[in-house]
């Protein structure tokens, strides 16, 4: 379990990291190169020991044949007492001279002749004379000069390569003798192994140096890539002033000039993009700002005017009455649209202060009550006993409120309308539910739009301005609340507003449901 | 009959306010620049001042500092910008409320009533706070030896607060009691107030002794 874990990790960490993976793809590489190498170093240098070997023990054996021509010097005379004592001197002889000392030696009467004499065939101490097969014996005396064979022997538990040398001797009195080296390659085999051993430690060692250093390199040559991709990261989030270091004329230099170029243009449109929608904006609130003071002197006039109507002609009458109404109504447009405005302007300062809930919807309930009875509509309140604290900006959730009554009213077709208050431990919510027209889905989603009517062909009642949901929206998130609607057609809407209890949280659940069943 | 001075640059919509005026039983007389709104004010001495805070000459604040020198006189401000630093400067400047436009008659008659309107009648003749002295019936207000200068709406104000000792006042109760204001209106006209009596009152204003700030609720009266 562990184990299979820890290798998913690397195995992720193998695939998120392009550092990891070309460090491993280099040390993998380089190891595959470094055994090859050893290899053949291996196999050359024990070639050479061997060939080495080889060539002085057919130098020795060379000088053997003197040494040993020499001991039978003038013994030809002498009887073959004389000779059995050579023979005795000739292994003692031949294992000390040279500079080998691993040598092993065999001086044996040719198995050809008869030796009615019975002379003698001496060996040094341990040498395993099996070696010296049939075979070779015939080859020897048969031919002239030196033979060679490769064998193994048994040298301190170990099978060692040798190197079997044989020649033919005719002694004085014409007995024939052949003579038998054994030069063991133990030190050479020992040399092997500590050449292949120190090798094989190079080889890791050297192995170790590449993968650092390639660490190193990738490093280098990665960092220019990450750093693109922190730039980007914080560019994205919208630091639109992050750039890179421009370091040197190579490829990483390329990247990060393309990458500022790309910066600069894209902070370019997005300031000349934002400058548009200021502008627009600021146009917006001018605009609005330029338009009440005439209004005011137009309101002011309508105002007497209707003060003073009674006594003026029918037609005047009505025609103030009418001047009198669409002047509030363009009072009310001219409000929103400055609200709004200065909600985009981000000039919105809220006054934050513990107000009970259920004291609000009281005053939006008192205040919307006419409305509703001029429209039959009965309006059902649902508020829980005891207070609903919470940080309010007062004016805005009563502001709020007023606009998802009305609208309920409006459109909740002459049908009850209900109002719930709840509360938990973090949030507090309101919703208003009515039993009306209720919206499709594409309606649903343009619902907070501004200047956006539910049924354009529907006739207009209260004079909306068309800006009061989106006003509401913004309203609620100033709380960090929300603003949430669910609705079937012909079924009715529910609009509920959660706010939490202190201005500064924001995970939080409504305590009230969204549906329209609930009503 | 109370005499309001009119200081607004847009023609018609001045004469339009002297007639709402006028029809509702006030006495009024106009400037119609900054530079004007001050030799006006000398000449024609009312009792309360309409102030447009956008003037050419001289600016509504300016011209409410220069008032405020030597004089409580109500002072409304007409604003066409809620932009809210002009406004809350208007009113540290030494306005005592304002009204944004478009208004109705109506809501601006009635502001300007509640500024006119004489104190209630107290119990007491003489109030005191801390080292504050106050005279309800000659409107003195003495620190120890010193009088000091309050407007009619500072006086009301401290006095509102005075009368009851330690009692909490929330804004919207002072904004009630003081402004009259019958309906929801900017508690940040509390505010404003409230700094302005205590750099006049309190020995350090950045630590009040006698117009304390109750967190999350109000204000009160000091101790005794």
């Amino acid at each position: 379990m562990i184990f299979s874990r820890i290798t998913k990790a690397a195995l992720d960490q193998f695939r998120s990291s392009l550092q990891i993976r070309a460090v491993v793809y280099t040390v993998a590489l380089s190891g595959t190169a470094l055994i090859v190498l050893g290899g053949v170093l291996s196999v050359s240098i024990g070639n050479g020991l061997f060939s080495r070997k080889t060539e002085q023990a057919v130098i020795e054996s060379n000088r053997a044949k003197f040494t040993v021509s020499r001991l039978f010097e003038g013994v030809s005379s002498q009887g073959s007492w004389r000779l059995e004592q050579v023979l005795d001197e000739v292994v003692q002889e031949l294992e000390s001279i040279g500079v080998s000392q691993t040598r092993q030696v065999a001086f044996l009467h040719s198995a050809t002749q008869p030796n009615p004499k019975n002379l003698s065939s001496p060996t040094s101490a341990g040498i395993d004379l099996t070696l010296i097969t049939p075979d070779f014996r015939k080859l020897v005396t048969s031919s002239v000069g030196l033979q060679t064979r490769t064998v193994q022997v048994i040298r301190g538990g170990e099978s060692t390569p040798a190197v079997l040398i044989g020649q033919k001797f005719t002694l004085p009195g014409g007995h024939n003798y052949e003579l038998y080296l054994v030069y063991d390659m133990y030190n050479e085999q020992q040399s092997l192994l500590f050449v292949q051993r120190t090798l094989v430690l190079g080889g890791f060692i050297t192995l170790m140096i590449i993968g650092f250093f390639s660490y190193l390199v990738t490093r280098w040559l990665v960092r220019p890539v990450q750093e693109a991709a922190d730039a980007s990261e914080v560019l994205a989030s919208g630091d639109l002033d992050r750039r890179l270091a421009v370091r040197g004329t190579d490829v990483a230099a390329v990247l990060a000039t393309s990458f500022n170029h790309m910066a600069d243009s894209l902070q370019e449109k997005i300031t000349a993009m934002d400058e548009l929608s200021k502008m627009q904006q600021r146009f917006v609130s001018d605009v609005s700002h330029e338009l009440r003071t005439p209004l005011t002197t137009m309101k002011l006039a309508a105002d007497y005017l209707y003060d003073n109507k009674e006594g003026l002609p029918e037609f005047s009458k009505r025609s103030i009455v009418n001047l009198h109404g669409q002047m509030d109504r363009f009072d009310l447009l001219l409000a929103d649209l400055l609200e709004i405005s200065r909600y985009d302007a981000e000039g919105v300062e809220p006054v934050f202060e513990v107000h009970d809930l259920n004291g609000i919807v009281g005053v939006c309930l008192a205040a919307i009550q006419p409305f509703a009875d001029s429209k039959n509509v009965y309006l059902e309140a649902d508020i829980p006993s005891g207070a609903v604290q919470c940080e309010v900006d007062s004016r805005r959730i009563e502001r709020i409120l007023n606009n998802l009554m009305t609208n309920a009213i409006e459109h909740g077709e002459g049908k009850p309308v209900v109002i719930r208050v709840a509360q938990n431990d973090k949030a507090v919510a309101v919703s208003v539910t009515d039993n009306g027209i209720g919206m499709n889905q594409q309606e649903l989603v343009q619902v907070f739009d501004r200047f956006w009517r539910a049924d354009p062909s529907r006739k207009r009642t209260t004079g909306g301005t068309g800006l009061g949901l989106a006003i509401s929206l913004e309203d609620a998130q100033l709380h960090l609340g929300q603003l949430e609607v669910t609705a079937e057609p012909g079924k009715g809407a529910c609009f509920r507003l959660t706010i939490p209890k202190r201005h500064d949280v924001t995970n939080f659940e409504s305590p009230l449901p969204l549906s329209v069943h609930s009503a | 009959m109370f005499k309001i001075l009119i200081v607004e640059d847009d023609d018609a919509l001045r004469e339009q306010l002297e007639i709402g005026l006028m029809a509702s039983g006030f006495e009024v007389c106009h400037a119609s620049t900054g530079t004007e709104a001050v030799p006006a004010f000398e000449k024609n001495k009312p009792d309360l001042i309409l102030l447009d805070l956008m003037l050419p000459g001289k600016n509504g604040i300016e011209i409410c500092t220069e008032i405020r020198k030597n004089s409580g006189v109500p002072i409304i401000m007409l604003t066409a910008r809620t932009d809210d630093t002009d406004m809350i400067r208007g009113l540290e400047a030494g306005a005592d409320d304002y009204v944004t436009k478009p208004y109705k008659i109506e809501v601006l008659v009635s502001r300007i009533k509640a500024r006119l309107r004489p104190l209630k009648e107290v119990l007491h003749p003489i109030i005191k706070i801390g080292s504050i002295e106050m005279d309800t019936l000659s409107h003195e207000v003495r620190k120890g030896d010193k009088k000091i200068a309050l407007t009619p709406l500072e006086f009301k104000l401290l006095l509102t607060l005075a009368s009851h000792p330690n009692e909490v006042f929330s804004r919207e109760m002072l904004l009630e009691q003081v402004w009259e204001y019958t309906y929801k209106a900017d508690t940040r006209l509390v505010n404003v107030h409230v700094q302005r009596l205590r750099s006049k009152i309190e020995d350090d204003q950045e630590d009040p002794k006698l117009v304390l700030t109750v967190r999350g609720w109000g204000y009160k009266a000091g101790p005794e």
